[in-house]
């Protein structure tokens, strides 16, 4: 009994240690940008990959192009043909983040439909609006700077680890070796009539 | 320390997931009823302490405690660390499904090495000879998953020399917090519960 109960002052003290709530994960996205793909690429803990090569490749597994990072983790990529594009960085020591554009956003960044060839002019339909493709794009522009923020926010809460997920996953534990428990003791039960 | 989806080539996570079966199999028949309950505390410790960060510079790294799994459990500390690997996948992500056997291999073999080298050495002595071996084994079986890490990542193409030092160096300080944990959870051990690191016909373990 003893012996349990040291190994559960041992778990006790795992537990009361400080426990941050971000995981040591990559994490990573791209949305449209304009007439680019703007992407970003970090850690969950806050620290973005700086200068990072992200090679670009399409579903085929052929390599489009490449980007850079900037300082804050952010890169952009002017896209030349409407198909899906596969956004990959290697951050080294087994890290590697992964993004996906697909076929039908690509051609609508671009101002195409999906599978045309690129040599469609992107049609000008701003008169709906009443504003000028100046103020437009100077908007859109905006609308970014100010979404920005809320996306790394949204991004950074879809990977917080809770507490919940933290008691599950010790209550799972605890009901496997429980099962593994009953196993084995039936077989010796068994074994001794 | 865990290698997410998508960083190994095929031959390397495929070798994993047989390896894995292998230990996972070997750890089991190695489970004594009475080791049952050690680990799965152990499992749960594994479980709980990769969430505990120790913040190094601009990154971070965590606790793995493999070591001490290793000098508990022997060659059972393979499934224990194993459900807790399975459980981290699954519930926050860390590594992936694919690569779970790479991961299971390179965290666990460690520690049944540890715990096989240094198991006498800590049931010897006094409690405080104990521990200190306890220690060394604690800070090795790091330094081994590491290593084990990075020799996953040169298996795919990555420069061995490079990402060898790169996670070794990351770890060093884990190294440190782990062996005096290690140590300290031995030195509780040995004076609360001595017969828990010898091998009895009861309880003994390979």
């Amino acid at each position: 009994m003893i012996r349990t109960r040291v190994l559960i002052l041992t778990l006790a003290t795992a537990l009361m240690a400080p426990l941050p709530a971000l995981a040591h994960k990559v994490i990573s996205s791209v949305f449209p940008s304009g007439d680019a793909i703007e992407g970003e690429v970090g850690f969950s803990n806050g620290d973005m990959a700086v200068d990072l090569q992200i090679d670009v490749f399409n579903e085929a597994g052929e390599k489009l192009g490449e980007a850079r990072t900037d300082a804050d983790g952010f890169f952009i990529y002017t896209p030349t043909t409407p198909v899906t594009h596969i956004f990959r960085g290697d951050l080294g020591a087994g890290h590697v983040a992964e993004m996906t554009m697909p076929a039908d956003e690509v051609a609508d960044i671009m101002g195409v439909a999906a599978e045309a060839t690129p040599t469609v002019a992107p049609t000008a339909d701003t008169s709906a609006t009443g504003l000028s493709q100046d103020a437009e794009a100077e908007i859109a522009k905006m609308l970014r700077r100010e979404l920005r923020p809320l996306r790394q926010e949204i991004t950074a809460l879809k990977n917080e680890t809770n507490l919940q997920s933290i008691l599950g996953g010790i209550g799972y534990i605890v009901g496997l070796f429980g099962f593994g428990f009953y196993i084995a003791a039936r077989r010796q039960i068994g074994e001794q009539k | 320390m865990h290698i997410v989806d998508g960083a190994l080539s095929n031959p390397v996570v495929i070798g994993g997931a047989v390896a894995a079966v292998g230990g996972i199999a070997m750890g089991l028949r190695n489970l004594p009823l009475e080791r049952i309950p050690a680990a799965g505390v152990l499992s749960a410790s594994f479980f709980v302490a990769s969430l505990i960060h120790v913040p190094i510079g601009p990154s971070s790294v965590h606790l793995i405690l493999n070591g001490l799994a290793g000098l508990v459990l022997g060659w059972a500390a393979f499934p224990a660390l194993f459900v807790g690997l399975l459980l981290q996948a699954v519930f926050f992500g860390f590594g992936g499904l694919t690569v779970l056997g790479v991961n299971a291999v390179n965290i666990a073999l460690p520690a049944v090495l540890v715990g096989l080298a240094f198991r006498p050495m800590v049931a010897r002595g006094s409690p405080m000879q104990g521990a200190i071996w306890g220690g060394i084994g604690g800070g090795l079986a790091i330094a081994a998953t590491t290593l084990a890490v990075a020799l996953s990542l040169a298996l795919t193409g990555d420069e061995f020399l490079l990402a060898a030092k790169l996670v070794f160096f990351a770890h060093i300080p884990v190294m440190v917090i782990e062996a005096l944990l290690t140590g300290a959870a031995v030195m509780l051990a040995r004076r609360v519960k001595p017969e828990l690191f010898i091998n009895t016909p009861a309880g003994g373990l390979s």
